[in-house]
């Protein structure tokens, strides 16, 4: 081995970075943004999901005090609230619609008398009497839920305990309102599918398309009558196809051959997998049309995974990342997707509950494919 | 058509940054004619080019082409550009890569398997019809190159270093098959930085750092500067432009 012949490649590699300034900032703006959001944005912990409360219990004077207390409000004063933040409500129906909506993770309802019949059970555990908190919990995502529950036993031990009624106050979880026997991976799944569509296509598109440029067929393209909107939508009609063949083989794969729970319509999650890889493709184009070479195309590659690989709620769940964070996910496509999959495949959602995913998805492909047009048009002859 | 010429150009300048490719450049070319743009590299003859077919907008000046100034799109469908890169589908074989042009000029079926055959035994590649382009020699995808630039039976027929990588023999049925075309009524605007090949052409246009610096038949301009050939021509206008 010659050093000298070695150290010219090492010496070529170093010249043509500093010949190509973008790629040389890129290489690290990349890996320094992604592990600044990982080291802001992940504290790993779920914080800060709603859950309601409907507080029946009307408290219970202790002879011969004439103030009342309450073991529900000692249960809701020692909730974690890093965690949990607390919306109360009058009505379990309305609690109930809440968390069936998706506007909360939880809810918990502390039945009439509960203080009353937990000293009364306390001081004879022979009584009649029940002194139990129900907390029932939209379970598809299963480390939100997870997390609930810890928090909720957690405060209910606490409160009980300083009130000396441990022996008599009980929890009950065992009524999920959604997804009770979920497991990890029903949860991870559905996202990772999403995923697996987003970058594939996403990665197919902007490297054929770029191709079209490097190899001078788009400048022979463009003095033929072929206008750049019927470029982009041939494009997009071909990939569309392969990208849709793709995904229905995934989903088929992960719903008959590793069961993934699918409490709804399957065919509805086929259209979101298979909007998303339309998505994947429309974006692909238009950040191919951004890129002159190769080499800035894989730049755009790495710039758009990483963020969404850390925010797009795809592999951990969003609620794991801090409050002020969490908006920034509504810039990360697969992040529409893979709301929308689990809520049809975990909570059984239809489409009249997941239509606004869907339009924002269509939003985001059929501005991407009219950006793509007038970026073409735009540096057609300069 | 404008006072007889398909092409007019009047002070055409492009320039890239603080690299002026094309400086005042005024071209004329008439109907029917070959007209060879010859010149060393970086003269500024594909941006002339490229500028015709509307791929590159000037800086300043104007061009014509059928007397529509450029760009125009209505102009498009009687134009055929051949690229100097190879700019074909390398996973595609020859039929398609043929097929897929004449479609987007809206030929038929039957009239793309009409000019097909006739193009493929200009350049002699029958044979290869249905092989991946991609597996086809340099010289053998420029010619396929150049039959994707002719399937509509273009009247303007700009091609940007048709002869590069082709051998003497099919060279010389080329310009045969140029001459056709020329019979035909077709204008031929090309390339080259071969001097004996521009021999050949009715016309040529000296282009030396973006400007036009003698236009004529090569006998015009050998007789001018009282030169043997095109070659020691194009030294001495050279010299001269840097004396000036």
């Amino acid at each position: 081995m010659n050093l000298g012949r070695t150290l010219s490649i090492t010496k070529r590699i170093f010249r043509g970075l500093l010949n190509d300034r973008r790629a040389l900032a890129m290489m690290f703006v990349t890996p320094i943004a992604s592990i600044i959001i990982f080291g802001v944005a992940f504290s790993g912990d779920i914080n800060s999901v709603e859950v309601v409360v409907v507080d029946l219990d009307e408290g219970y004077r202790i002879p011969p005090s004439s103030v009342p207390v309450s073991v529900a409000d000692a249960i809701v004063a020692n909730l974690d609230t890093d965690v949990v933040i607390i919306r109360r409500v009058n009505t379990e129906a309305e609690a109930l619609e809440t968390v069936k909506n998706g506007d909360a993770y939880g809810m918990i309802v502390f039945p009439e008398h509960l203080t009353q019949n937990a000293y009364s059970r306390q001081m004879d555990p022979g009584v009649p009497l029940e002194a139990t908190v129900r907390l029932e919990l939209d379970q598809s995502n299963v480390t939100v839920a997870n997390s609930i529950l810890k928090v909720v036993n957690e405060a209910t031990v606490k409160a009980s305990s300083s009130m000396g009624v441990q022996a008599a106050v009980t929890l009950d979880n065992s009524h999920a309102i959604y997804a009770g026997d979920a497991r990890l991976r029903d949860f991870t799944v559905p996202g990772i599918t999403v995923f697996d569509v987003f970058v594939l296509t996403f990665i197919l598109t902007i490297l054929a398309f770029v191709s079209e440029r490097t190899s001078g067929n788009l400048a022979r393209l463009r003095v033929t009558p072929l206008e750049d909107s019927e470029l982009v939508v041939g494009y997009a009609l071909a990939f569309s196809t392969i990208a849709v063949l793709q995904a229905g083989a995934m989903l088929a794969i992960i719903v008959l051959v590793f069961k993934v729970m699918v409490a709804g319509s399957v065919l509805l999650a086929f259209l979101v997998v298979a909007l998303m890889a339309v998505l994947s493709l429309s974006l692909g184009m238009l950040l191919s049309t951004l890129a002159k070479r190769d080499a800035q195309a894989i730049q755009f590659v790495t710039l758009v995974i990483m963020p969404s690989l850390l925010l797009g709620g795809c592999f951990w769940p969003l609620e794991s990342l801090p409050g002020w964070v969490r908006p920034l996910s509504y810039a990360i496509p697969p992040r529409y997707a893979a709301d929308a999959m689990r809520a049809v495949m975990l909570r059984g959602w239809g489409i009249g509950q997941i239509w606004v995913e869907l339009v924002a998805m269509a939003a985001i492909t059929v501005g991407c494919l009219a950006l793509s047009v007038f970026r073409l048009r735009g540096d057609r002859g300069r | 058509m404008h006072n007889g010429f398909v092409i007019e150009t009047k002070a055409l300048t492009k320039r890239f940054g603080k690299f002026v490719a094309l400086n005042g450049l005024d071209l004329s070319v008439e109907t029917g004619a070959i007209h060879g743009l010859l010149g060393p590299n970086g003269a500024g003859k594909t941006t002339s080019i490229k500028v015709l077919c509307g791929l590159i907008k000037p800086t300043s000046g104007e061009a014509y082409i059928f007397g529509k100034r450029v760009p125009d799109k209505s102009i498009l469908p009687r134009i055929g550009y051949m690229p100097q890169e190879t700019a074909l589908y390398l996973d595609l074989s020859v039929h398609h890569n043929l097929a897929m042009y004449g479609e987007l000029y809206g030929l038929s079926g039957k009239k793309i398997a009409e000019r097909e055959k006739d193009l493929l035994r200009f350049v002699a590649l029958e044979k290869w019809k249905d092989s991946p382009v991609g597996n086809l020699s340099g010289g053998m995808k420029h010619r396929v190159s150049l039959a994707c630039s002719m399937i509509h039976e273009p009247a303007l027929l700009f091609l940007d270093e048709p002869t590069v990588g082709v051998d003497p023999e099919l060279r010389a049925s080329f310009w045969e098959y140029f001459n056709l075309l020329k019979r035909a009524g077709v204008t031929i605007v090309m390339t080259t930085h071969y001097m004996d090949e521009a021999q050949h052409c009715d016309k040529i246009g000296l282009v030396r750092q973006g400007r036009v610096i003698a236009e004529g038949t090569p006998e015009s301009i050998t007789a001018q500067t009282g030169t043997a050939n095109l070659e020691e021509a194009f030294l001495a206008l050279s010299r001269r432009q840097v004396n000036a």
